[in-house]
């Protein structure tokens, strides 16, 4: 009687491995599969009249915000805080084609994320810009460095803040953002680094 | 035993036809083997309905349709997991595609507002290809969606991770509930500056009900399967025909096993083709072959030795009687002789009378053997037959008693059964013991034809039990210590095969108020023709 056991069990064995070959039936689930690049969105950044200032969201990410530079304030030569009056049509920067100022975008992402960003659910890691203070921005003369010296102190920020600061920075001097940042504050520390946020590889070093 | 009126009444056959006899003796014998296959034929099919559950072909045709079954199975669930995956392929990447148009023909403001948002999705899931769906959009704590649910069910973490890891497009399906998604994670970049773009923090996903591809690829299912099945059958008749092809030389081997054993030894199989079962079939010829020449080898021994018995009784009978009729001459002079030379001629002529009839019993007996011995039936009143064959032997005084009730006839050859009586009275009176009684009686038989019963007891101490098996065995000496009998020590072998030859048997046995009994028992065949 072994012959005929055999055989149903070769018989099982059969139909078990016919159902695993018919087992992955229908549609199954998958693993998460990459799938081409990214969407390229149609968000312009006119630079010489928009501001590109990176807050955080609450994932920890860096998120660029667009913002028009509607009122600004700056440091007056005198190094207290000067109000401008930039209404449309009559501003001056706009109208002389010359870009915003590395300055006035710095104070504006020192000045935190406006209502619409903070409806967005985006914040700073940065402290607000002091009444007064100094706020110089040199360029090398290559135009790959652009140093800077902050009217705050660079020993309480995290790395979060340091990330905002290099790539509005970058942004802010060269439309591709790949000047390498130098930053001193007010403590006298000093450090510097890139933007990397671009996800294009030609940038990755 | 046998009397020498029995003796004196045969007549002598020549040489040559007793030649021709125990030559023609193969002849017949094979007759009664021939008659053996039906008889195993009959015992076969309960052997072969039990052989045939699991047989050869069951087994051949199992195994082939194992392996079409497989072959057929895999062919088909390959062909069809690779027409799923190339539709759900198809599906997927149109759907992406389609998707990562739609999100960057949309246009979005940094930050992205909470207002109007859902209305954009909307328009978006709108025109989902190919189908319509659900879009949703994160973008730092704002959640919104063109569904019901702002944040949707089925997107799993991993995606979420992978788009917020990698600003990539990926997809991940997802099966809820037995329906399956396609959720599409699409992250977005915008063009910070001429050569640079920057991740924008807001990630689009897309949730898809895959009906129409899970209709597509159970259609593919159900056809892959209608198609292996058809596969099957057809595997069957290939698996017939090889099952055939094993089992008929098998078949072929097994008719000719079966007619070797019942006799014919000349039975050859046709060797077709050169393998296994062909070599089987030429080692069974050559061993058939074998067989058959040792066979004929053992039958001409067995022929020659008969013939040999025979030649030589055939050969002693003419100086004996010769020697007979000396003695005879000298039996009548030796009372003229002195005693001592008398006694001496008369032991002389009574051995002689001796060996003439052991001669004559030989040569009977190897007329049996030679299947030389003919029955000449007649229908005749066997109680008068029984009552000659008394009175020829003189044994008519009150040491044979008779129970033989008139009219019962049958077809006898009157020679043979008067042998059949001498010798049994004849054995009885020597070895039993007086009176010796006969009796004759016809019983009817429920199973076959009636029988014609002759019983001879006689008054002696019996047979031992150890001697019964043997009894009718030739030269058999039931008492060890006499060795020299007053009979042949032929005379029941001869009776044993004259009444078989009748058709009958006959039994030795013993009497419970003592002595033996010797029943003969032949088949009564009056309405017959004689065979």
């Amino acid at each position: 009687m072994s012959r005929p056991r055999t055989g149903r069990r070769t018989g099982a064995v059969a139909v078990a491995s016919g159902m695993l070959l018919l087992g992955g039936c229908g549609i199954q689930g998958t693993d998460v599969i990459e799938a081409g690049g990214p969407a390229t969105v149609q968000a312009f950044v006119d630079h010489d009249t928009e501001m590109l200032l990176f807050f955080h969201s609450r994932d920890g990410g860096i998120s660029p915000v667009i913002r028009y530079p509607k009122s600004t304030v700056e440091y007056g030569p005198d190094g207290g805080m000067v109000s401008e009056q930039n209404s449309a049509g009559q501003g001056s920067t706009d109208q002389d084609g010359v870009p915003v100022p590395t300055e006035k975008v710095i104070l504006a992402l020192l000045s935190g994320p406006d209502d619409d960003d903070r409806k967005a659910g985006l914040s700073t890691s940065l402290p607000s810009a002091p009444s007064a203070g100094t706020l110089r921005v040199k360029v090398s003369p290559g135009g790959e460095t652009v140093t800077t010296e902050l009217p705050i102190a660079l020993d309480g920020l995290d790395r979060t803040g340091l990330r905002q600061l290099f790539c509005t920075i970058a942004y802010s001097h060269d439309e591709n953002g790949r000047a390498t940042v130098r930053l001193s504050g007010t403590d006298g520390a000093s450090t510097s680094g890139t933007c990397d946020l671009d996800p294009t590889p030609s940038r990755q070093p | 035993m046998t009397s020498g009126t029995g003796r004196a009444r045969r007549t002598l056959g020549t040489r040559v036809g007793r030649r021709r006899a125990v030559d023609d003796g193969t002849a017949p014998k094979d007759a009664p083997a021939g008659r053996a296959p039906r008889r195993t034929a009959d015992d076969v099919p309960s052997g072969r309905a039990r052989a045939r559950a699991f047989g050869l072909r069951t087994r051949l045709v199992f195994a082939f349709l194992l392996v079409a079954a497989v072959s057929a199975g895999t062919t088909s669930a390959l062909t069809y997991r690779e027409a799923r995956n190339a539709l759900l392929k198809t599906a997927q990447d149109t759907a992406v595609s389609s998707f990562r148009d739609q999100v960057q023909q949309t246009g979005w403001a940094l930050p992205v507002r909470e207002e109007g948002l859902e209305e954009v999705l909307r328009d978006m899931a709108r025109k989902g290809k190919p189908h319509p769906w659900v879009v949703f959009a994160e973008y730092g704590s704002v959640r919104a969606s063109s569904g019901e649910n702002p944040v949707s069910t089925v997107i799993t973490p991993e995606l979420r991770r992978a788009a917020r890891a990698h600003p990539n497009g990926s997809f991940e399906r997802v099966v809820k509930d037995g329906v399956p998604y396609l959720t599409i994670a699409m992250p977005t970049v915008f063009k910070a500056g001429p050569e640079s773009v920057l991740p924008s923090g807001l990630v689009v996903y897309a949730v898809m009900r895959m009906t129409d591809e899970q209709i597509n690829v159970e259609a593919l299912l159900a056809a892959a399967r209608d198609g292996a099945l058809p596969g099957l059958v057809i595997a069957l008749i290939p698996g017939l025909i090889a099952a055939r092809s094993v089992l008929r030389p098998v078949r072929e081997l097994r008719k000719a096993a079966q007619s070797m054993g019942s006799g014919r030894l000349d039975t050859r199989i046709t060797a077709r083709g050169s393998d296994e079962l062909a070599d089987l079939a030429r080692t069974f010829n050559e061993s058939a072959a074998k067989l058959e020449t040792s066979v004929r080898e053992l039958r001409e021994a067995e022929a020659r030795a008969r013939r040999f018995a025979s030649d030589v009784s055939h050969e002693l009978r003419t100086p004996l009687a010769g020697m007979l009729a000396v003695t005879e001459v000298l039996d009548e002079d030796a009372e003229r002789l002195d005693p001592d030379t008398a006694r001496a001629v008369r032991l002389v002529s009574a051995e002689t009378g001796k060996l003439a009839v052991l001669v004559e019993d030989l040569m009977e007996i190897s007329r049996f053997d030679a299947r030389a011995a003919e029955l000449n039936t007649d229908e005749v009143d066997v109680a008068q037959t029984i009552g000659k064959t008394l009175q020829n032997r003189h044994w008519t005084d009150d040491r044979v008693r008779t129970d033989l009730p008139p009219g019962i006839r049958a077809r006898l050859d009157p020679r043979r059964f008067d042998v059949v009586v001498a010798n049994l009275v004849g054995n009885a009176l020597r070895h039993g013991g007086a009176p010796v009684t006969v009796r004759l009686r016809g019983e009817a038989r429920s199973s076959g034809p009636s029988v014609l019963v002759t019983e001879v007891a006689d008054s002696g101490p019996g047979i031992r039990p150890e001697v019964l098996p043997h009894i009718f065995d030739r030269f058999y000496k039931a008492d060890a210590a006499r060795t020299r009998s007053a009979g042949s020590g032929l005379g029941l072998a001869i009776t044993l095969e004259n009444v078989r030859l009748h058709g009958g048997t006959v039994r030795a046995g013993n009497h419970p108020a003592g002595g033996a009994v010797f029943t003969v028992e032949i088949p009564l065949h009056l309405e017959e023709a004689d065979g």
